[in-house]
């Protein structure tokens, strides 16, 4: 008894060791078997860089800075703009709460927002005109001290998109097309558009995006005081993405000679939200129901999901960005096309957002479906 | 060899007052929760879709086990068996360390010293407090494997040692004088008498997991698992799809713990031990 | 000795314990020869030392002075050559009664088919037929201790050692199992070294009746018991015997009941 007795201890180690280095092998398996497949997993983009570098993954598309922070920290590099997959997309927008802006004064805040939003945008664009003005050097101050990473990243970053606020037809199209690829995935239910009171997409769309607000912004003038002084405007906006770069030009106190913000200048008492910044335009989303945000800058899919899906009405009332993510795959890897992607495991930043549905549709053209990495 | 149905019997051995009771309360907290959703309802709440109603609740977890998701085409038995991979993991690696280290240090006073400093300062840190960390240093894999290990660790660990240390010593005394040397003391009384204590850890320690692996899915998000599935659906808003994988999660941690304690106290009462 | 070998032999025990601000000496001086095949019973008050002297010729306790041989080698730690009755039982709850018996011959690694045999040997003995698969904890407090009699002797134990074994155990059935352990010595003839505060066990069952002094506790006096077995309790020359050991006993309570007496008051001024 004695030697069975040690021998059933023996042979229960062994057993518990042989099980755990089982799993342990059937679950490292990196990626799948399918050689027309790309494997993916979700993570928060400002690990993203971390995760390459550690080799836990063969690529990520994200949005800048953090492709750009891969790029010049040669960790990564680029083997596909946005841009290249899908010329000018629209990205970030500017939603407002549609209960903030159910009166005259929310309305006219929401005007003098807008006037502000379009009034840092043109300032970022005839700064970036000419990298050698003081405008150039402030921006990029400004920008440093947003996205927490450093000048030459934040250079670089700049240079992958394009700033403007203009809702134009090919804005329209670009969302009715977010929106008709959702509802062939099937992340939005049929049912849904009715339940928000539209008869189709187009008619969704079209209702979703109020250019009302942008119409009046024309003729909003300089304020002298501040109008808001103790309902401020609670602003949510995303962590550290140079996309919204606009939002951190409007608080600052250096752009303009008087010494005031252009949203002061515009008499708005403009605050960070309470959870701004967010980590994605879902949580952006989420703060509009639960009644923490009364204008928010985000990208536009979260925005389209949210609002059918969990009846989150808001309005979309001015572009931000288009363009400026990218698929970053290893610096020294062999990788220089999408098609090489296949059986490789890539990380984005999570269903709700474009560049899930950029690498979805970019994979898709090239004959390789996109998996969950199991 | 317990089979299930026994367990479920035993479970239901339960008096009818207890079951009534449990029915009532479970009615009590449906009704409670459909009223405050026809109150969002009716008061056109901003949140009123993120507090869906039972009935979408029940549907949309009747539905995620047949209709694959349009994101990773799975349903939610495929991310049950990702999580319990995932524990399982977790669970194999900490048995394999707890049970020897807490022999080891429940017998041996040196042990004991040796360890018990590392062990205080590493037990009062949430295991989730790890999760950045452990992602970027140990992968998608070994990650949320290495924080359901530290939950179910230390309660294994410290149950074993405590295990160890309630070793009647009058029965250390009977084998001495029945002629055991220390091998045998080990394996026939110190061994034998710490399993019960062992069951309890690996009981209290797969509560611990459950609540770890959700969390770590959450953050980690990889190869999927009920909590994957909660973050995915929540991200783009499915609510009622966000309570059927909350649901799962209440159901699979009774389901766990519930047979655990279950062999727990068979184990007790067939070791003739309190 | 009545003509026997010695089996048991005690000289000049010295047992000191020490307390973390003093030593107490428990034992000075203890000696006593137990005859080989004879049945002894230590009698003393609370806290003589009586379980002492049974742990350290056990090997559970040592000693700090002195010497103990039993069988003629010296007693170095426990070993199988002295079986342990103890009052608590200290069965092995996981095991059940037969695998209780078997425990010694398992260490021993006596092949199972023969274990089997000797357990069923002895299951017989204790009239524990038909309870060899039960767990201790199915069993009564008598019945518990049959197995603990019955797993001592499967050892072939040259002495039993046996600490109050009968103390946890209601007034009947320790009667019956007083007859009971009688007749099973009477049937393997071992040596038997019994403690016990039991007057009318001590005259129930010993050949001889060691009385302890109190604290620090040494063989106050040895009564022989001459009555044959089975003894009646109400015969004459029992209740004789018992006077005479009682006599013995209470000039030694008389003394701890003073010392305590003493050692609650210094603690009480302290």
């Amino acid at each position: 008894m004695p030697k069975k007795n040690f021998a059933t201890a023996l042979i229960l180690a062994t057993v518990l060791l042989v099980a755990g280095v089982a799993t342990y092998v059937v679950l490292e398996q990196r990626g799948g078997d399918d050689e027309n497949a790309v494997y993916y997993v979700v993570e928060a983009p400002s690990n993203m860089k971390g995760v390459l570098a550690a080799n836990h993954i063969d690529g990520y598309i994200a949005w800048e800075p953090f492709v750009s922070d891969a790029v010049v920290d040669g960790v990564g590099k680029v083997i596909e703009w946005s841009g290249e997959i899908v010329p000018d997309h629209p990205c970030c927008v500017v939603a407002v709460y549609n209960s903030f802006a159910s009166d005259s004064e929310g309305q006219d805040m929401s005007a003098r927002f807008l006037k502000a939003h379009m009034t840092a945008t043109d300032w970022i664009n005839q700064a970036m005109d000419d990298s050698d003005s003081a405008d150039y050097a402030l921006l990029v101050d400004i920008a440093v001290e947003f996205t927490e990473r450093n000048e030459s990243v934040v250079e670089e970053a700049l240079e992958h998109m394009k700033f403007h606020y203009a809702m134009d037809a090919s804005f329209t199209t670009a969302l009715e097309n977010f929106t008709d690829m959702y509802m062939e995935l099937g992340l939005i239910a049929e049912g849904k558009l009715a339940d928000g009171g539209y008869s189709n997409v187009s008619d969704f769309i079209d209702k979703y995006i109020d250019g009302s607000y942008m119409a009046a912004a024309a003729s909003i003038e300089p304020s002298e005081t501040i109008l808001n002084p103790d309902s401020p405007i609670r602003l949510g906006f995303l962590k550290g993405d140079i996309h919204q770069l606009a939002q951190a030009v409007g608080k600052s106190d250096a752009v303009l000679e008087n010494g005031k913000s252009i949203f002061e200048e515009y008499g708005l008492n403009v605050e960070n939200a309470i959870g701004a910044p967010f980590s994605n335009g879902g949580a952006v989303m989420d703060a509009f129901a639960g009644g923490y945000v009364d204008i928010g800058y985000l990208g536009s899919p979260p925005a389209i999901l949210k609002h059918l899906n969990a009846e989150v009405r808001t309005s979309i009332v001015a572009q931000v960005n288009s363009e400026g993510s990218a698929i970053v795959v290893h610096a020294d890897s062999g990788i220089t096309s999408l098609s090489q992607l296949a059986g490789k495991t890539i990380a984005h930043p999570g269903t709700s957002s474009i560049q899930f549905l950029l690498l979805k549709a970019a994979l898709q053209w090239e004959g390789l479906e996109l998996k969950l990495k199991t | 060899m317990l089979s299930l149905v026994k367990l479920v019997k035993g479970a239901i051995a339960l008096n009818w007052r207890q079951l009534l009771l449990g029915a009532l309360s479970l009615a009590i907290f449906v009704s409670a929760w459909q009223m405050y959703s026809w109150y969002l309802n009716a008061n056109v709440s901003g949140y009123a879709a993120y507090v869906p109603y039972p009935g979408e609740v029940a549907e949309a977890f009747v539905d995620s086990f047949v209709t694959p998701a349009g994101t990773d085409g799975l349903v939610m038995s495929d991310h049950i068996i990702a999580s319990l991979k995932r524990i399982f993991m977790g669970f194999v690696i900490a048995l394999s360390i707890a049970v020897p280290a807490g022999l080891l240090m429940g017998s041996y006073i040196t042990a004991e010293g040796l360890g018990m400093p590392i062990v205080e300062i590493f037990r009062p840190i949430p295991p989730l407090a790890w999760i950045p960390l452990f992602l970027v240093v140990l992968g998608y894999l070994k990650g949320p494997a290495a924080i359901v290990f530290l939950g179910i660790f230390f309660p294994i660990l410290f149950n074993v040692i405590l295990g160890v240390k309630r070793v009647d010593p009058i029965l250390i005394d009977a084998a001495k004088t029945l002629g055991s040397k220390k091998r045998h003391l080990f394996l026939k009384v110190v061994l034998p008498y710490t399993t019960p204590y062992l069951m309890t850890g690996i009981k209290v320690g797969l509560g611990i997991g459950w609540m770890c692996i959700v969390a770590a899915e959450m953050v980690g998000k990889y190869g999927g698992g009920v909590g994957f599935y909660i973050w995915d659906r929540s991200d783009i808003g499915q609510w009622d799809y966000v309570f059927a994988g909350i649901a799962m999660i209440a159901i699979l941690g009774i389901l766990t713990t519930g047979v655990a304690s279950q062999v727990e106290r068979r184990l007790y009462a067939w070791m003739g031990m309190k | 000795m009545d003509g026997h070998e010695v089996d048991i032999r005690m000289e000049a025990l010295l047992k000191v314990f020490k307390e973390e601000t003093r030593e107490i000496v428990a034992l000075k001086e203890f000696s006593l020869d137990v005859g080989d095949g004879e049945f002894v019973c230590l009698l003393g008050p609370s806290g003589c030392g009586k379980t002492t002297v049974l742990r350290i010729v056990a090997g559970l306790e040592t000693k700090s002075g002195g010497r103990v041989t039993v069988s003629g080698v010296e007693v170095e730690g426990a070993g199988s050559n002295r079986g342990v009755v103890f009052q608590e039982f200290a069965l092995f709850p996981w095991r059940t009664v037969r695998k209780n018996i078997e425990f010694g011959l398992e260490v021993k690694k006596i092949p199972p088919h023969e274990r089997e045999a000797v357990s069923s040997t002895f299951i017989d003995l204790v009239n524990l037929e038909g309870f060899e698969n039960a767990h201790p904890h199915q069993l009564s407090g008598g019945m518990k201790q049959r197995v603990g009699i019955a797993r001592a002797l499967a050892n072939d134990p040259a002495v039993l050692l046996m600490d109050e074994p009968f103390g946890a155990l209601d007034a009947q059935t320790r009667n019956l199992m007083q007859k009971e352990l009688l007749r099973i010595w009477s049937a393997t003839r071992k040596t038997i070294l019994f403690v016990t505060h039991s007057v009318d066990e001590a005259v129930f069952l010993a050949d001889r009746i060691v009385v302890m002094t109190a604290r620090p506790g040494k063989v106050k006096r040895i009564i022989p018991v001459a009555l044959p077995r089975p003894r009646e309790r109400t015969s004459s020359e029992f209740i004789s015997i018992r006077g005479e050991v009682l006599e013995e006993l209470d000039a030694e309570f008389a003394k701890t009941m003073m010392r305590e007496m003493t050692d609650a008051s210094v603690q009480h001024k302290a």
